[in-house]
Protein backbone atom coordinates (compact mmCIF):
# COMPACT_ATOMS: atom_id res chain seq x y z
CA UNK A 1 0.00 0.00 0.00
CA UNK A 2 2.63 2.50 0.96
CA UNK A 3 5.09 1.50 -2.03
CA UNK A 4 2.27 1.96 -4.60
CA UNK A 5 0.92 5.27 -2.78
CA UNK A 6 4.79 6.41 -3.57
CA UNK A 7 4.82 5.66 -6.92
CA UNK A 8 1.61 6.94 -7.35
CA UNK A 9 2.96 10.37 -5.60
CA UNK A 10 6.58 10.32 -8.23
CA UNK A 11 4.31 9.50 -11.12
CA UNK A 12 1.94 12.41 -10.48
CA UNK A 13 4.71 14.82 -9.61
CA UNK A 14 6.82 13.22 -13.51
CA UNK A 15 3.48 14.05 -15.29
CA UNK A 16 3.52 17.57 -13.29
CA UNK A 17 6.96 18.37 -14.53
CA UNK A 18 7.91 17.36 -17.70
CA UNK A 19 5.43 19.02 -19.44
CA UNK A 20 7.11 20.17 -22.47
CA UNK A 21 9.28 17.34 -23.81
CA UNK A 22 8.62 17.95 -27.83
CA UNK A 23 9.54 17.21 -31.45
CA UNK A 24 8.99 19.19 -34.19
CA UNK A 25 9.41 17.78 -37.73
CA UNK A 26 9.60 20.56 -40.46
CA UNK A 27 9.92 18.91 -44.14
CA UNK A 28 9.71 21.83 -47.06
CA UNK A 29 9.59 20.88 -50.52
CA UNK A 30 10.59 17.16 -52.13
CA UNK A 31 14.26 16.39 -52.66
CA UNK A 32 16.09 17.74 -55.45
CA UNK A 33 16.20 14.62 -58.42
CA UNK A 34 19.29 13.76 -59.15
CA UNK A 35 22.40 14.86 -58.50
CA UNK A 36 23.02 15.43 -62.07
CA UNK A 37 23.68 19.76 -62.44
CA UNK A 38 22.64 21.06 -65.85
CA UNK A 39 25.54 21.12 -68.31
CA UNK A 40 26.11 24.18 -69.52
CA UNK A 41 24.12 24.96 -73.20
CA UNK A 42 21.55 23.38 -71.57
CA UNK A 43 17.89 24.18 -73.00
CA UNK A 44 15.68 26.07 -70.65
CA UNK A 45 13.02 23.37 -71.66
CA UNK A 46 15.23 20.18 -70.70
CA UNK A 47 15.62 21.81 -67.36
CA UNK A 48 12.22 22.68 -66.63
CA UNK A 49 11.10 19.33 -67.41
CA UNK A 50 13.54 17.53 -65.27
CA UNK A 51 13.65 19.55 -62.39
CA UNK A 52 9.96 20.95 -62.59
CA UNK A 53 9.20 24.91 -61.75
CA UNK A 54 12.07 26.46 -59.85
CA UNK A 55 10.75 27.25 -56.53
CA UNK A 56 12.65 30.31 -56.23
CA UNK A 57 13.34 32.61 -59.42
CA UNK A 58 14.90 36.20 -60.14
CA UNK A 59 15.65 38.19 -63.63
CA UNK A 60 19.15 39.01 -64.24
CA UNK A 61 21.46 41.32 -66.14
CA UNK A 62 22.43 38.49 -67.90
CA UNK A 63 19.78 36.73 -68.24
CA UNK A 64 17.38 34.72 -65.20
CA UNK A 65 18.10 32.67 -62.29
CA UNK A 66 16.43 29.44 -61.15
CA UNK A 67 16.64 27.91 -57.76
CA UNK A 68 15.01 24.52 -56.43
CA UNK A 69 15.60 23.51 -52.80
CA UNK A 70 14.53 20.81 -50.00
CA UNK A 71 14.74 21.42 -46.08
CA UNK A 72 14.43 18.92 -43.31
CA UNK A 73 14.37 20.58 -40.17
CA UNK A 74 14.64 18.79 -36.86
CA UNK A 75 14.15 20.45 -33.59
CA UNK A 76 13.95 18.59 -29.80
CA UNK A 77 13.18 20.60 -26.89
CA UNK A 78 12.68 19.60 -23.01
CA UNK A 79 11.27 22.06 -21.22
CA UNK A 80 10.65 21.49 -16.91
CA UNK A 81 7.55 24.07 -14.96
CA UNK A 82 6.16 23.96 -12.01
CA UNK A 83 3.50 25.68 -13.62
CA UNK A 84 0.99 22.70 -13.15
CA UNK A 85 1.69 22.77 -9.67
CA UNK A 86 0.46 26.20 -9.56
CA UNK A 87 3.44 27.89 -9.36
CA UNK A 88 4.07 29.86 -12.34
CA UNK A 89 7.77 31.32 -11.31
CA UNK A 90 9.93 28.50 -12.50
CA UNK A 91 11.04 26.93 -15.96
CA UNK A 92 14.02 24.72 -17.51
CA UNK A 93 14.38 24.31 -21.10
CA UNK A 94 16.79 22.96 -23.10
CA UNK A 95 16.40 22.38 -27.18
CA UNK A 96 18.62 21.74 -30.15
CA UNK A 97 17.65 22.12 -34.01
CA UNK A 98 19.16 19.71 -36.95
CA UNK A 99 18.98 21.33 -40.48
CA UNK A 100 19.38 19.33 -43.66
CA UNK A 101 18.45 20.82 -47.25
CA UNK A 102 19.85 20.97 -50.57
CA UNK A 103 19.84 23.82 -52.86
CA UNK A 104 20.33 24.12 -56.26
CA UNK A 105 20.83 27.34 -58.29
CA UNK A 106 21.03 27.61 -62.41
CA UNK A 107 21.72 30.54 -64.23
CA UNK A 108 20.40 31.63 -68.06
CA UNK A 109 21.57 33.54 -70.60
CA UNK A 110 18.63 35.42 -72.49
CA UNK A 111 18.95 33.00 -75.59
CA UNK A 112 17.06 30.07 -72.51
CA UNK A 113 20.57 28.58 -71.94
CA UNK A 114 22.24 27.33 -69.42
CA UNK A 115 25.12 29.36 -68.20
CA UNK A 116 25.67 28.03 -64.99
CA UNK A 117 24.46 25.49 -62.09
CA UNK A 118 25.51 24.88 -58.90
CA UNK A 119 24.40 22.35 -55.72
CA UNK A 120 24.98 21.91 -52.51
CA UNK A 121 23.58 20.31 -49.57
CA UNK A 122 24.19 20.04 -45.74
CA UNK A 123 23.45 18.52 -42.39
CA UNK A 124 24.19 20.64 -39.92
CA UNK A 125 23.95 21.70 -36.15
CA UNK A 126 21.67 24.46 -36.45
CA UNK A 127 22.28 25.76 -32.90
CA UNK A 128 20.55 25.24 -29.66
CA UNK A 129 20.36 26.20 -25.98
CA UNK A 130 19.45 25.60 -22.18
CA UNK A 131 17.26 28.17 -20.20
CA UNK A 132 16.58 28.79 -16.48
CA UNK A 133 14.25 31.31 -16.53
CA UNK A 134 12.74 32.11 -12.86
CA UNK A 135 9.91 34.38 -13.15
CA UNK A 136 8.85 34.86 -16.73
CA UNK A 137 9.66 32.39 -19.78
CA UNK A 138 10.91 35.44 -21.95
CA UNK A 139 13.68 33.58 -24.41
CA UNK A 140 12.94 30.44 -26.74
CA UNK A 141 16.05 28.65 -26.88
CA UNK A 142 15.35 27.33 -30.14
CA UNK A 143 14.18 29.63 -32.99
CA UNK A 144 12.90 28.19 -36.78
CA UNK A 145 10.96 31.10 -37.86
CA UNK A 146 13.12 32.23 -40.21
CA UNK A 147 13.55 28.92 -41.63
CA UNK A 148 9.69 27.81 -42.03
CA UNK A 149 8.59 31.48 -43.58
CA UNK A 150 6.24 31.25 -46.71
CA UNK A 151 7.69 32.04 -50.08
CA UNK A 152 8.40 35.36 -51.20
CA UNK A 153 6.05 35.16 -54.16
CA UNK A 154 3.08 35.38 -51.93
CA UNK A 155 3.81 38.87 -51.34
CA UNK A 156 3.43 39.50 -54.98
CA UNK A 157 2.75 43.15 -55.50
CA UNK A 158 2.22 44.12 -51.70
CA UNK A 159 6.36 45.43 -51.60
CA UNK A 160 5.27 48.03 -54.06
CA UNK A 161 2.11 48.97 -52.20
CA UNK A 162 4.07 49.71 -48.46
CA UNK A 163 2.42 52.68 -47.06
CA UNK A 164 5.85 54.32 -45.16
CA UNK A 165 8.50 55.93 -47.36
CA UNK A 166 11.46 54.28 -46.54
CA UNK A 167 10.50 50.53 -46.75
CA UNK A 168 8.33 51.66 -50.11
CA UNK A 169 11.79 52.77 -51.28
CA UNK A 170 13.27 49.14 -50.38
CA UNK A 171 11.25 47.44 -53.11
CA UNK A 172 13.59 48.78 -56.44
CA UNK A 173 16.53 46.34 -54.73
CA UNK A 174 14.37 43.32 -53.09
CA UNK A 175 15.06 40.35 -53.41
CA UNK A 176 11.76 38.89 -52.96
CA UNK A 177 10.61 40.56 -56.31
CA UNK A 178 11.99 38.40 -58.60
CA UNK A 179 13.84 41.32 -60.65
CA UNK A 180 16.53 42.12 -58.33
CA UNK A 181 18.17 38.60 -57.58
CA UNK A 182 17.28 35.91 -54.75
CA UNK A 183 18.41 34.00 -51.77
CA UNK A 184 18.09 31.28 -49.45
CA UNK A 185 15.95 31.28 -46.52
CA UNK A 186 18.04 32.21 -43.07
CA UNK A 187 20.18 34.37 -44.90
CA UNK A 188 21.27 36.81 -42.54
CA UNK A 189 19.43 40.19 -42.48
CA UNK A 190 23.15 42.03 -42.50
CA UNK A 191 23.77 40.27 -45.82
CA UNK A 192 23.86 41.56 -49.40
CA UNK A 193 21.50 44.04 -50.92
CA UNK A 194 18.51 43.57 -48.23
CA UNK A 195 21.57 45.31 -45.60
CA UNK A 196 20.87 48.62 -47.56
CA UNK A 197 17.41 48.47 -46.74
CA UNK A 198 15.68 51.38 -44.72
CA UNK A 199 13.21 50.85 -42.13
CA UNK B 1 -4.82 -1.00 -2.78
CA UNK B 2 -7.56 -1.42 -5.59
CA UNK B 3 -7.84 2.24 -5.78
CA UNK B 4 -4.27 3.19 -5.75
CA UNK B 5 -3.88 0.69 -8.93
CA UNK B 6 -6.63 2.41 -9.85
CA UNK B 7 -5.13 5.92 -10.18
CA UNK B 8 -2.03 4.74 -11.34
CA UNK B 9 -3.88 2.99 -14.07
CA UNK B 10 -5.82 6.12 -14.46
CA UNK B 11 -2.92 8.74 -14.70
CA UNK B 12 -0.45 6.31 -17.07
CA UNK B 13 -4.06 6.05 -19.19
CA UNK B 14 -4.15 10.28 -19.37
CA UNK B 15 -0.26 10.20 -20.17
CA UNK B 16 -0.81 8.26 -23.48
CA UNK B 17 -4.36 9.58 -24.55
CA UNK B 18 -3.38 13.25 -24.18
CA UNK B 19 -4.34 14.53 -27.37
CA UNK B 20 -3.48 14.42 -31.12
CA UNK B 21 -3.75 17.28 -33.90
CA UNK B 22 -4.14 17.65 -37.31
CA UNK B 23 -4.18 20.60 -39.23
CA UNK B 24 -2.95 22.19 -42.72
CA UNK B 25 -2.61 25.78 -44.32
CA UNK B 26 -3.21 26.85 -48.07
CA UNK B 27 -1.46 29.83 -49.40
CA UNK B 28 -1.40 31.34 -52.99
CA UNK B 29 -3.09 30.67 -56.20
CA UNK B 30 -5.54 27.75 -56.34
CA UNK B 31 -4.35 25.34 -58.59
CA UNK B 32 -5.86 25.29 -62.29
CA UNK B 33 -2.58 23.98 -64.04
CA UNK B 34 -3.90 20.08 -63.86
CA UNK B 35 -2.08 18.34 -67.16
CA UNK B 36 -6.26 18.18 -68.60
CA UNK B 37 -5.93 22.23 -68.57
CA UNK B 38 -2.26 22.84 -70.11
CA UNK B 39 -2.78 20.44 -72.64
CA UNK B 40 -4.67 23.24 -74.49
CA UNK B 41 -1.51 25.40 -74.26
CA UNK B 42 0.82 25.49 -77.30
CA UNK B 43 4.31 26.67 -77.29
CA UNK B 44 4.65 29.24 -80.18
CA UNK B 45 0.89 29.65 -80.82
CA UNK B 46 -0.78 30.26 -77.12
CA UNK B 47 -0.87 33.97 -76.07
CA UNK B 48 -0.44 35.25 -72.75
CA UNK B 49 -3.87 36.04 -72.55
CA UNK B 50 -4.80 32.42 -72.94
CA UNK B 51 -2.49 31.57 -70.29
CA UNK B 52 -4.53 34.30 -67.96
CA UNK B 53 -7.78 33.26 -69.22
CA UNK B 54 -7.13 29.55 -68.08
CA UNK B 55 -5.40 29.99 -65.07
CA UNK B 56 -6.15 33.52 -64.03
CA UNK B 57 -3.60 36.04 -62.10
CA UNK B 58 -0.16 34.55 -60.96
CA UNK B 59 1.78 35.09 -57.81
CA UNK B 60 4.31 36.86 -59.57
CA UNK B 61 5.09 38.44 -62.84
CA UNK B 62 8.97 38.63 -63.72
CA UNK B 63 10.20 41.02 -66.20
CA UNK B 64 12.94 39.59 -68.03
CA UNK B 65 14.01 42.50 -70.72
CA UNK B 66 11.69 41.45 -73.48
CA UNK B 67 10.20 38.18 -71.94
CA UNK B 68 8.25 37.89 -69.15
CA UNK B 69 7.18 35.01 -67.02
CA UNK B 70 3.85 34.06 -65.18
CA UNK B 71 4.74 32.65 -61.91
CA UNK B 72 2.10 30.48 -60.14
CA UNK B 73 2.24 29.23 -56.44
CA UNK B 74 0.19 27.04 -54.25
CA UNK B 75 1.51 26.24 -51.02
CA UNK B 76 0.00 23.68 -49.02
CA UNK B 77 1.38 22.45 -45.56
CA UNK B 78 -0.35 19.43 -43.32
CA UNK B 79 0.60 18.42 -40.02
CA UNK B 80 -0.04 15.64 -37.68
CA UNK B 81 0.75 15.86 -34.05
CA UNK B 82 0.46 13.52 -30.94
CA UNK B 83 0.54 15.49 -27.76
CA UNK B 84 1.11 13.65 -24.75
CA UNK B 85 1.41 14.86 -21.15
CA UNK B 86 5.09 14.38 -21.10
CA UNK B 87 5.70 13.73 -24.72
CA UNK B 88 5.10 15.65 -27.37
CA UNK B 89 5.34 15.74 -31.55
CA UNK B 90 3.94 17.25 -34.32
CA UNK B 91 5.50 16.52 -37.79
CA UNK B 92 4.78 19.05 -40.73
CA UNK B 93 5.42 18.34 -44.53
CA UNK B 94 5.08 21.34 -46.95
CA UNK B 95 4.49 20.82 -50.51
CA UNK B 96 4.64 23.40 -53.87
CA UNK B 97 2.73 23.25 -56.40
CA UNK B 98 3.68 25.96 -59.04
CA UNK B 99 3.67 26.41 -62.65
CA UNK B 100 6.27 28.73 -65.12
CA UNK B 101 5.30 30.63 -68.00
CA UNK B 102 7.36 32.28 -70.31
CA UNK B 103 6.35 34.41 -73.36
CA UNK B 104 8.56 36.51 -75.96
CA UNK B 105 7.94 40.13 -76.98
CA UNK B 106 4.92 39.15 -78.69
CA UNK B 107 3.10 38.04 -75.73
CA UNK B 108 3.10 34.45 -77.18
CA UNK B 109 4.00 31.24 -75.13
CA UNK B 110 7.41 30.40 -75.69
CA UNK B 111 8.25 27.67 -72.84
CA UNK B 112 6.64 26.45 -69.62
CA UNK B 113 6.02 23.76 -67.02
CA UNK B 114 4.10 22.42 -64.15
CA UNK B 115 4.39 20.70 -61.12
CA UNK B 116 1.44 19.06 -58.86
CA UNK B 117 1.67 17.06 -55.85
CA UNK B 118 -1.09 14.40 -55.38
CA UNK B 119 -2.32 14.11 -51.99
CA UNK B 120 0.04 11.34 -50.63
CA UNK B 121 2.55 12.23 -52.99
CA UNK B 122 6.26 13.22 -51.73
Amino acid sequence: MKASFITLLYLLLSHSLLTGCSQWRYDLGVPISGNNLPAQRTSLNEVLQSLGPPLRMSASHTGFIMAWEHWDIRENSLGITLGALGADFFSADWGEMRIKGEFLLVTFDHKHLVTSATHSDWDNDGGGGQAIQPFFSFVSVVDVEDLIDAMPQHDWGSLLLQADLPSALNSGSSSDTGQQGLQQRATPKAVGQQSLEMD
Amino acid sequence: MHKSILLIVLVVCASLLGACAQFESKRGVEVNWQDTVTNELVNGTSTRKDVLALLGPPSQIIALGDETALYYLFEHSEGEGLVLIVYNRMQINTRYDRAIFFFDENDTLSEFATRVYGADES
